[in-house]
Order: C-alpha cells, then sequence, then structure tokens
C-alpha cells in the first residue's frame, strides 16, 4: 500500500513526459485534458492545411488524382505526413489516456491515504486520552466523547457487563437512555453483540422484532453500531454509537469503531484494576484505622479492672472489716476474670486470623446449651428470657455455641435494651438461634460492618469494648458451617441470628469430623 | 458541720465504686457514690460535696458534661478527673473545663488519696495555685 503511490508517481511522470507534459512535474487531470485538445486542435488543422494544399494543387494542375495525379511523388508525401501526423496524435492520445487513468488513480489512492491517517490520528489521540486518565467514570466518558468524535456520532454509550446475566450501562452521551439502567445478555442489540462478540452495523429503522427486548428510546436512530469490548479475550461490555437523522453509518465506519474498541477495553481493563487496587489500599486503611481504635479500646479496657484491682489490694491494707475484706476478694477475684476474658476473646481473635478455627463437630441439643448460656448470664447480672423447644439438635462445636451466645447476649445488653430474649427455632435442615434486644436496633449500612475485628459502634463513648465480640461469633459460627445476620426484630430491636445445621441427612461416620 | 471532706466518687464500674469508697473511708474522709453524670450533678447539687473524684466515660451524662455545667458555677467543689483516657488533648480539655487534677488509670491509690488531699488545702488556703493540676 505504501509503495503503490511511489511506483504510480513513477508511471505518471513517464506517461507525462511520453505525452508530451515534459515540463509538468506534477501534472494534473486538467493539464492532460488541455494537452488533449491541443493535440486534436493541431491534428485537425495539418490534416484541414494538407488536404486543402493537395486540392489547391490539383485544381492549378488540372488534374483531380489526389494521389495518382501529376506529380505523384509530392502527392503521396503530402498523404504520408499526413498519416503520419495523425499515427503521432493516436500513439499520444494513448499515452494522455493511460496518464489520465494514473492520475484518477492517484487522487483516489490519497484521498483514501488521507482519510486513513486521519482515523490514524483519532485513534491514537483517543489512546492517548484514555492512557491518561485512570479514573473509571473519567475513562468511560473520555471513550464516548473520542468514539462520537471519530465517527461524527450523535449519541453512544457504554454498557459493562454487571453480572452472568446482564449488561449495565455506566456512561451515556447525548441520549436519554438511564446510567444504571440493565440490558440482558443475548437480548436486544447491545445483549446480542455481548453474545455473539461481533461487531454489529444497523441501518433503517429496527424494533423489537428485529432484537427481542430491544426499545428504540430515541425514536429517530435509524443508524448504529455496537461493538464488543473485548481485553485479553474477556469480554468486559459493549460500545454503542447512534448516528444523527442526516448520517448513515457503512461498514468502514464500523471497522473504525471496531479499531478502537481495542484500545478501549484495555483502557477499562486498566482503569478497573486501578479501582480495585485503590478500593483494597482503602480496606487496608480501613482496617489500619480500626487496629489503632484497637489499641486505644484494649489498653482503655485493661485500665479498669487493674484500676478495681489496685484499689482492692489498697483498700484492704487499711483498717477494714472482715466483711469488707471477703468484699474485696470478691471485687479482685471478678476483675481478674475479668482480664482472663479479655485476653481469651483477644487470642481466640488471632487464633482464628492465624489459621481459621477448628472446632470439634458433633450432634448438640442447642435448647440445652442455650438454657445454661442464658443461666450463666442471669448470674452475671445480664437478664435473658429464653424460648426454646425441650431439645433441638444441632452439627455444632458446644464450646463454640456457649461463647457465640454468650457473646450475642452481652452484645444486647450493652448495645441494645431490655428485655434480651432468645428463641431457638427448628427449621428444615437448619436450626435458627435468635437474640433480640429491645433497643435502637442496628442501620443498615452498619449490619456487615458490625461483624468486622475491632469494628466499635461506639468508638469514642461509654461502652467498654474490644470491637471482637461479633467478628468472634461470626468467625465461630462459619466454622460450625452455620451463617449469622443481623436485622430489623419485629416491634423494634436488633435480632442477631444464627442458622445452624441440624446435621440430620450426614452420614454417622462423619459425627466425629474434622479435627486438626 | 461534719469535720470529714466530703467527697463524691463518680464511676460506672461498680467495683472502682466500692474500693474507692473503702481506701477514702478508712483515710478520713466522707464518700457518697455516684455512676452516672446525672446522678452526679444531683448529688452534688443535693449534698455539696467539698470534692469530685470523677471519671469520664459514662452512660447518660459523661464527665465532660458535668464538668461543663460545674465549670459554669461560681460556687462549685473541686474536682480530681480520673480517668482511663490519657492523651494531652483529654488533659487539656479537663484543664480548660476548671479541673483542679487529673489521674489516668489505673492509679495508684495512695497517689490519688495524696491528690485529693493536696487540691482540697489548695481549696482551704483560698487561693488554687496552677501547680495544683496535677497528672
Amino acid at each position: 500500500m505504501d509503495q503503490l503511490p511511489v511506483e504510480i508517481s513513477q508511471r505518471i511522470r513517464h506517461e507525462a513526459r511520453v505525452a508530451g507534459l515534459r515540463e509538468a512535474r506534477s501534472p494534473s487531470i486538467e493539464m492532460v485534458e488541455r494537452r488533449r485538445m491541443q493535440l486534436w486542435f493541431l491534428t485537425f488543422v495539418i490534416v484541414i492545411v494538407l488536404g486543402l494544399a493537395t486540392l489547391v494543387a490539383s485544381w492549378t494542375t488540372g488534374n483531380v488524382g489526389l494521389i495518382s495525379g501529376e506529380p505523384w511523388i509530392l502527392r503521396s508525401a503530402v498523404a504520408a505526413l499526413g498519416l503520419g501526423f495523425c499515427f503521432y496524435a493516436v500513439e499520444k492520445e494513448i499515452h494522455l489516456h493511460r496518464l489520465s487513468r494514473l492520475l484518477v488513480d492517484e487522487r483516489v489512492l490519497n484521498s483514501a491515504m488521507a482519510n486513513r491517517l486521519q482515523m490514524n490520528a483519532a485513534l491514537f489521540n483517543a489512546g492517548k486520552a484514555l492512557n491518561s486518565v485512570l479514573d473509571l467514570d473519567e475513562v468511560l466518558d473520555a471513550i464516548l466523547a473520542n468514539a462520537l468524535d471519530l465517527l461524527g456520532g450523535a449519541t453512544g454509550s457504554v454498557m459493562l457487563v454487571a453480572d452472568e446475566e446482564s449488561l449495565r450501562v455506566v456512561a451515556v452521551r447525548g441520549s436519554r437512555l438511564a446510567r444504571d439502567a440493565r440490558v440482558k445478555l443475548g437480548e436486544s442489540i447491545a445483549g446480542r453483540v455481548a453474545t455473539s462478540r461481533e461487531p454489529l452495523l444497523i441501518s433503517g429503522v429496527v424494533g423489537p422484532g428485529d432484537f427481542p427486548g430491544y426499545e428504540d428510546r430515541e425514536q429517530t436512530t435509524s443508524s448504529a453500531m455496537c461493538v464488543p469490548l473485548v481485553n485479553r479475550g474477556q469480554l468486559l461490555g459493549v460500545l454503542n454509537v447512534s448516528a444523527s437523522s442526516e448520517r448513515d453509518f457503512d461498514e468502514h465506519d464500523l471497522q473504525i469503531l471496531s479499531l478502537f474498541a481495542e484500545p478501549v477495553a484495555a483502557a477499562i481493563a486498566k482503569a478497573g484494576l486501578y479501582e480495585a487496587e485503590r478500593a483494597h489500599v482503602a480496606q487496608l486503611l480501613d482496617t489500619d484505622r480500626m487496629k489503632t481504635q484497637f489499641v486505644a479500646s484494649v489498653s482503655h479496657e485493661l485500665r479498669t479492672p487493674i484500676t478495681s484491682i489496685r484499689g482492692a489490694v489498697a483498700a484492704s491494707r487499711r483498717s477494714i472489716t472482715p466483711e469488707q475484706r471477703v468484699e474485696l476478694l470478691e471485687v479482685i477475684e471478678r476483675q481478674s476474670l475479668r482480664l482472663q476474658s479479655m485476653v481469651e476473646e483477644i487470642f481466640t481473635a488471632a487464633k482464628m486470623e492465624q489459621d481459621g478455627n477448628r472446632p470439634l463437630l458433633r450432634r448438640i441439643d442447642l435448647a440445652a446449651l442455650v438454657r445454661l448460656a442464658a443461666l450463666d448470664s442471669q448470674v452475671a447480672g445480664r437478664p435473658v428470657e429464653v424460648e426454646a423447644p425441650t431439645a433441638c439438635e444441632v452439627r455444632a462445636d458446644p464450646e463454640a455455641v456457649r461463647r457465640i451466645v454468650g457473646n450475642l447476649i452481652e452484645n444486647a445488653h450493652k448495645y441494645g435494651a431490655t428485655p434480651v430474649r432468645i428463641t431457638v427455632q427448628p427449621a428444615e435442615e437448619q436450626v435458627v438461634l435468635s437474640v433480640v434486644d429491645h433497643g435502637a436496633g442496628v442501620p443498615l449500612d452498619e449490619r456487615e460492618k458490625v461483624f468486622e475485628r475491632f469494628y466499635r459502634a461506639d468508638p469514642n463513648g461509654t461502652k467498654p469494648g474490644m470491637g471482637l465480640g461479633l467478628a468472634i461469633v461470626r468467625g465461630l459460627v462459619e466454622s460450625c458451617g452455620g451463617s449469622v445476620w443481623v436485622e430489623d426484630a419485629p416491634g423494634g430491636g436488633a435480632a442477631f441470628r444464627v442458622a445452624l445445621r441440624t446435621g440430620a441427612t450426614e452420614s454417622s461416620e462423619r459425627e466425629v469430623a474434622r479435627v486438626g | 458541720m461534719s469535720a470529714k471532706p466530703k467527697v463524691l466518687i463518680v464511676d460506672d464500674e461498680p467495683d472502682v465504686l466500692l474500693t474507692l469508697r473503702m481506701i477514702l473511708e478508712a483515710e478520713g474522709f466522707d464518700p457518697a457514690l455516684a455512676a452516672d453524670g446525672e446522678t452526679a450533678l444531683r448529688r452534688i447539687d443535693d449534698e455539696n460535696p467539698d470534692l469530685v473524684v470523677l471519671d469520664i466515660m459514662m452512660p447518660v451524662l459523661d464527665g465532660w458534661f458535668v464538668l461543663a455545667e460545674l465549670a459554669g458555677r461560681t460556687r462549685r467543689p473541686c474536682v480530681v478527673v480520673c480517668s482511663a483516657k490519657s492523651s494531652d488533648a483529654d488533659r487539656n480539655r479537663a484543664r480548660e473545663l476548671s479541673a483542679d487534677a487529673y489521674v489516668t488509670k489505673p492509679f495508684e491509690p495512695d497517689h490519688l488519696v495524696a491528690v485529693i488531699r493536696d487540691v482540697l488545702g489548695h481549696r482551704s488556703g483560698a487561693v488554687r495555685p496552677s501547680e495544683a493540676f496535677r497528672v
């Protein structure tokens, strides 16, 4: 392709030289036409002059024969001269004809080259623009702006794969199409292109009959293109461009858009990676912040029992009654147990993070365990109402369940309000344990966060705690193969629910499982 | 009028209240107890203590609220803040709210008694030097 214009221009120069346009370094079609006119006019004039000269000579000699008359040699020479010039003119005409065809070819090629250069420049600029931004929204906006600019489109949109079944509109320009609108894969124009991964050119008005699920929101679109965005073999989405009413796209436009789609897909993938990296960093910073908060919480939580213990020791050294001494010993015992339970809690959380918890799963009576935990809680000054069947079997680790119930009761008393109620409800293949309080409940946006390690609903407030209780609950529940979540309790308050499997369908050999 | 100085101990932790009450009683004070800010303010109004040992992190009304409330009064008891919060920002805030001393938990009980005596001694001398704000 690159060699052709050089070869053509050489041939043009040769033909121009032969055709008598030697002085013209770059002959034009107009010059060829002028040369042709001159040539045939000259030929015509010469032939007429020669003919007239012959006739005049015939009349003056009285011999009317053109060739055979006397003197015949002179007449033959005139005729040969005329014929020779005619041959010369025809030969020049052949070269002029070739030259004009070559000039037309050259003009076509130049025009095509100019188009290609323009397109390459536009693609280069688009690529440069896309590479200079990392924010996904900015990338998508730049993509649409460049695509519309490149093809003279009126409206456009980018749809990205949202899940296994649908595409989601993530960027729109000049169209009433709603952001976040969904298109099912395989349906409508975009859905079909996403499935087939083949670019599609649409000419004329289309309707739902042509593409099931299609809605024409613009009403005026008669020419549009849709190309898939594929990066390293992975479908990312589709790019749609619609022409204005006075323009129609053709195969060439589709080819350009397909070429454009390649860097676009790479830019989207890169922006996606950047977004993921940014989210990861944000998560790390969040974890770091929560760990700092945790250290503050722990040091605060440790100070309180130590204060009581030191106070009790100091008081016992003073003149006190025997009854007071007993009371002080109880303070020391209570607060040292509190310290011990805090240390255990930190240890459990650390162990869960390090190697996961490997509980001993066996069939246990959840109802009996809940009653025991409720009794413990009652003794510790946290009253609980229990509503459970006489017996209710689940497959879990009894020690884990004891801690789960204990932590949930403590949480309900700390952040909710009394009365706290525990229910045990057997369902199909699982049992749901609920701990319900009558407090303000957990806001929707915190229902996941409350189970994160170090998360404190009340970081600067008055509630004691280290932000580990519910994280431990989730870890233990999941280690027993169950699930835990929080929702609004009917009538207000928070309802923490734990679903544990009954294990009724499992074989007896697996009665004791997952040890070590 | 009793010769024993009245000290109101304000803390939401029952065992801290219990041990401090015994210590201060043995040291010759007349202790009273409050487990939250609201009760503390009520007892200050009713019983007019000479000194308040005040925790910061408490339910209902916290120690900051009590301090701010007392700071606006012309006749008020001495206040020794006794908290697990140990940052300079917290100390400065307490100083700005006219606390007389700041003791960080866990504390040496004898040290707390010494601080209480010191603060009360300065009050009886009618002048409260700036050094009275203790760490």
